[in-house]
């Protein structure tokens, strides 16, 4: 990971050098352990030597591409597999125009939770285990699907068996028993919306949550209210989700969301087949439900 | 900075409202209608106000919003004069005479009525902005002999937009040592009087600062320009008074997010002199 | 001293739960927080009381995240408050951690002082009483110390446990305490103890000028880079144990319905938008800011003490890594150029 880390490093200052780009997204430790290791912005090829790659850059940092999505940066960026795939649906989007972007493509071994990390190291509660973050072990796409230039050498697929079984282990309940399911879950959703705000296919500018002519769904933390949020958000994700894994993984409260975006990704597949979310990038394409047509044989939307 | 250890003058639970019946609305334009409240029994009120102060006025089902709270010579009824911008004042303005709704307060610092006698009062009002000076200039009329001369100016977009126009046009100016300017922003048929914004009209009728006070009201870029020529004019940060908006839930100063610094405008304000206004993250 | 055996701590919780709801760090399943003793479950559920600290604080005990305030029947004009809320039932809050008590004690300031009295907050709180777990061994991000907070004899508790190895030293420190006390009468034991020493903290931070210091740099341009990874989720300001921002909304099925609170966060785009559509704290970077300020400044200029406790929570979950302690120190280093 030194090694990668010394490329990245050294393409973003030649990016700098050569006055190809005004900022480049990565990661940078910004702590004293490793595991603070998060989002960075280099300004300058002074900031370049902070850049890291390490087993804790795991956060999706095509999401930070939309904190620049109005202004007329040129932007270099470092991602891996997943993160690639999000800046495939920004593309889809039209969030971000391709000639902004130098992506520097990283095929990724598969990375350790810094969340994980920092609640051992904090001493609350009981010790987790610090493997493989779980969103890497069920990774079907090490590799970035678009780039400029790769760096480090290509990964095999870390997933195992039925990528679905968990979905279909749920399907096999009876409807009162995955009702109850859920409600145990999302009963104790705290509605701090951060499976949102560090989703990159949530990249709506006012957020149907946050709309208040009409207020759509309710913010009491109640069991229904919660049910709202998380199935509207996730059912809007149908389609969209690039399975990076961000929203569980930083869930205060250990909702398996990712079990509702696996359920969609699979119905999606069934219905509409072709390529997964942000899988490749074709200019001009549209994921399923993002069209509409005026002859839809669906006489609602 | 003013006192912050206050008073608590609203009933022991402070975000329960009082049930008022609405006995008169009044279209003052096409988006403003006045709304004027008394308790379900017609007797009185449910709080009185002082200048500036406002009130939390909800329609139950739908939600509530501070609003400026008119004072009045008797306090027999609440005056609200709102203006129609959001999911609640939309609601408002579809209701009818009879209905009840909700108010609790009174909420505020109000104006510093006493801190102002013995001087010349300058106000500078824009759109639905004049709603808080009508109190301070009403009160400033029927206690006439405590102030110097009074100078009222105001804007709007259009004539229609003008509010209160029976007092602008003709209760005001027949005061006595009074003077009501009136301007729109663009030139329209019927219209005689002024056209331009406030700000311009202010530094041409340059009303002298020497023991004046000028206060201050009506939308954020108006407010920034009008505290400009106030400067040019010569006006000193103590001598100019302006209220402050801020988002609103509890009225209280609990629940957190009308602040700037540590001030709670709900509570602490919303009425500041500028010099106050100085002393504050420039959040305002 | 008096002491409460270990192996009667049970005993005591269900006593206790008997006249009150008695809330503990509590393993949950996946959850980490306080949850009350009744919905303990043997062998699933697993008390926390050794453990340095749990992921939610014990605000939801005096502070829910989500309470009525009235219900409404509206009926075309007719329009009536039917009801009102305000829960005076007896609640226990058991072995909280210093910070945490710090934080209920600046909800108090927050809620109780300063002109209004919030009913529905002092309704739970005077009937709330305080256990507290005193901390003899400050964890890796711990910094109470330097936010006022004595971690030992944390000030606001009714009763200060003190973990003596094999029992809970219990020291009843005001009348409420006292009224527990007497309900435990038969459990506790006296005992001579020996109270452990303390070890010292293993982060230093210092506040010391802090407050002061950031009056001058609301502008400073270290915000725009502090504030350049958060997200503006509100994650902390939900596990945080003093952050009291609240939104009241309400919610009507037909004629009837109710209005509640529930808690907000400074970090939200909609918390401060007006009606208009404007907003004085539109930007990502004004919202960070207000929240830092808020902690540091702004409620020690209003109520005397910070309202951040040194718990340490906000740096534990925040999925980018924003820590107070770096601002603190960022804040100490930067230079102001008046």
């Amino acid at each position: 990971m030194k090694e990668i880390t010394k490329k990245i490093q050294e393409i973003a200052a030649r990016l700098f050098a050569e006055d190809k780009i005004d900022i480049f997204l990565a990661w940078a430790q910004q702590g004293e352990h490793e595991f603070h290791t998060n989002s960075y912005v280099a300004r300058s090829a002074e900031d370049v030597k902070n850049i890291v790659f390490n087993e804790y850059s795991i956060y999706n940092v095509s999401n930070s591409l939309l904190k620049f999505r109005d202004s007329q940066e040129r932007i270099g960026i470092a991602v891996k597999g997943c993160d690639s795939r999000g800046i495939v649906r920004l593309l889809e989007d039209l969030q971000i125009k391709r000639d902004r972007l130098y992506i520097v493509g990283i095929p990724c071994p598969g990375l350790k939770d810094p969340l994980a990390a920092a609640r051992n190291y904090g001493g609350f509660s009981r010790k987790e285990e610090e493997g493989l973050a779980w969103k890497c072990l069920d990774c079907i796409q090490p590799n970035p699907v678009i780039y400029d230039e790769l760096v480090g050498t290509e990964q095999t697929p870390r997933q195992q068996g039925d990528r679905f079984a968990k979905v279909k282990e749920l399907e096999q309940m009876s409807a009162d028993e995955r009702y109850k399911f859920w409600e145990d879950t999302i009963s104790s959703c705290i509605r701090c919306y951060a499976c949102r705000q560090v989703c990159v296919a949530c990249d709506c500018r006012t957020c149907i949550f946050d709309e208040m002519k009409p207020q759509w769904v309710g913010r009491e933390n109640s069991t229904s209210d919660n049910m709202m949020y998380h199935l509207v958000k996730h059912a809007h994700m149908a389609g969209r989700c690039i399975e990076c894994g961000e929203c569980e993984r930083v869930c205060p409260v250990n909702i398996p969301l990712m079990l509702l975006n696996k359920k969609l990704i699979q119905d999606v597949g069934l219905l509409y087949g072709g390529p997964e979310a942000g899988m490749q990038y074709v200019e001009g394409s549209k994921p399923p439900l993002s069209v509409y047509r005026e002859n839809d044989p669906d006489d609602f939307l | 900075m003013p006192d912050k250890d206050h008073k608590c003058t609203c009933s022991e639970k402070p975000l329960v409202p009082n049930i008022v019946e609405v006995i008169d609305i009044i279209d003052r334009t096409p988006d403003v209608k006045s709304f004027f409240v008394k308790n379900p029994d017609g007797n009185g009120v449910p709080f009185q106000v002082a200048p500036g102060q406002c009130g939390m006025v909800s329609h139950l089902p739908i939600g509530e919003a501070m609003i400026s709270c008119t004072w009045q010579e008797n306090q027999e009824y609440l005056e609200f004069a709102i203006k129609r911008v959001g999911l609640l004042t939309d609601e408002l303005h579809q209701i009818e005479i009879g209905q009840k709704i909700g108010v609790r307060g009174p909420y505020g610092n109000g104006f510093p009525v006493n801190d102002c006698k013995g001087k010349d009062m300058v106000f500078i009002a824009g759109g639905i902005g004049l709603a808080p000076l009508r109190s301070f200039i009403k009160y400033c009329f029927k206690n006439r002999q405590d102030y110097g001369k009074i100078t009222i100016i105001y804007g709007s977009r259009s004539k229609a937009d003008l509010c209160f126009k029976e007092e602008l046009f003709e209760l005001w100016p027949q005061e006595p040592n009074t003077e009501v300017f009136v301007t729109i922003d663009n030139a329209e048929a019927e219209w005689d009087g002024h056209v331009g914004f406030v700000p311009s009209y202010l530094e041409e009728i340059n009303p002298a600062p020497a023991g004046a006070i000028a206060v201050v009201c009506g939308p954020p870029i108006m407010i920034k320009f009008v505290l400009q020529s106030l400067e040019k004019m010569g006006y000193n940060d103590d001598q100019v008074i302006t209220t402050l908006e801020m988002r609103m839930k509890c009225g209280i100063g609990k629940c957190g997010r009308c602040n700037i610094g540590s001030e709670f405008i709900c509570l602490d304000g919303p009425v500041y002199y500028l010099k106050q206004l100085r002393d504050l993250p420039p959040e305002w | 001293m008096k002491v409460l055996s270990k192996d009667k701590l049970s005993t005591a919780l269900n006593k206790l739960s008997d006249s009150a709801e008695v809330f503990v760090p509590m393993q949950k399943g996946k959850q980490s927080g306080y949850f009350t003793w009744k919905s303990f479950e043997e062998g699933q559920d697993e008390l926390m009381l050794e453990a340095l600290n749990v992921y939610q604080s014990p605000k939801n005990a005096v502070f829910p995240q989500t309470e009525r305030i009235y219900g409404i029947a509206s009926q075309g004009v007719e329009v009536n408050i039917d009801k009102t809320y305000e829960d005076t039932s007896a609640n226990i809050i058991f072995g909280a951690r210093g910070c945490d008590v710090k934080g209920i004690m600046a909800m108090d300031l927050a809620f109780l002082t300063k002109g209004y009295e919030d009913s529905l907050y002092k309704a739970r709180r005077s009937a709330n009483t305080i256990i507290a777990n005193a901390c003899y061994e400050p964890g890796p991000n711990c910094f109470c110390n330097a936010m006022e907070v004595n971690c030992v004899e944390p000030a606001g508790a009714d009763v200060i446990l003190h973990d003596v190895g094999d029992g809970y030293g219990w020291e009843v420190k005001s009348d409420k305490g006292e009224a527990v006390t007497a309900l435990l009468a038969d459990i506790l034991e006296e005992k001579e103890v020996k109270l452990p020493a303390i070890k010292p903290f293993i982060q230093n931070v210092d506040y010391s000028g802090v407050a002061e210091k950031l009056k001058d740099m609301f502008d400073h341009p270290l915000w725009d880079k502090l504030a350049e990874p958060c997200v503006n989720c509100g994650m902390c300001t939900y596990v945080c144990p003093s952050c009291y921002c609240f939104d009241i909304q309400v919610k009507m099925w037909g004629e009837q319905g109710y209005r509640f609170r529930t808690w907000d966060s400074c970090m939200f785009e909609e918390y401060s938008r007006e009606a208009g559509g404007g907003n004085p704290r539109g930007a990502s970077k004004e919202r960070f800011r207000q929240r830092f300020l808020h902690k540091l400044q702004f409620f020690k200029e209003r109520y005397g003490t910070p309202l951040c406790t040194g718990c340490g929570r906000c740096m534990i979950v925040c999925p980018t890594d924003i820590n107070i302690v770096r601002i603190i120190d960022a804040v100490k280093e930067a230079e102001i150029n008046a």
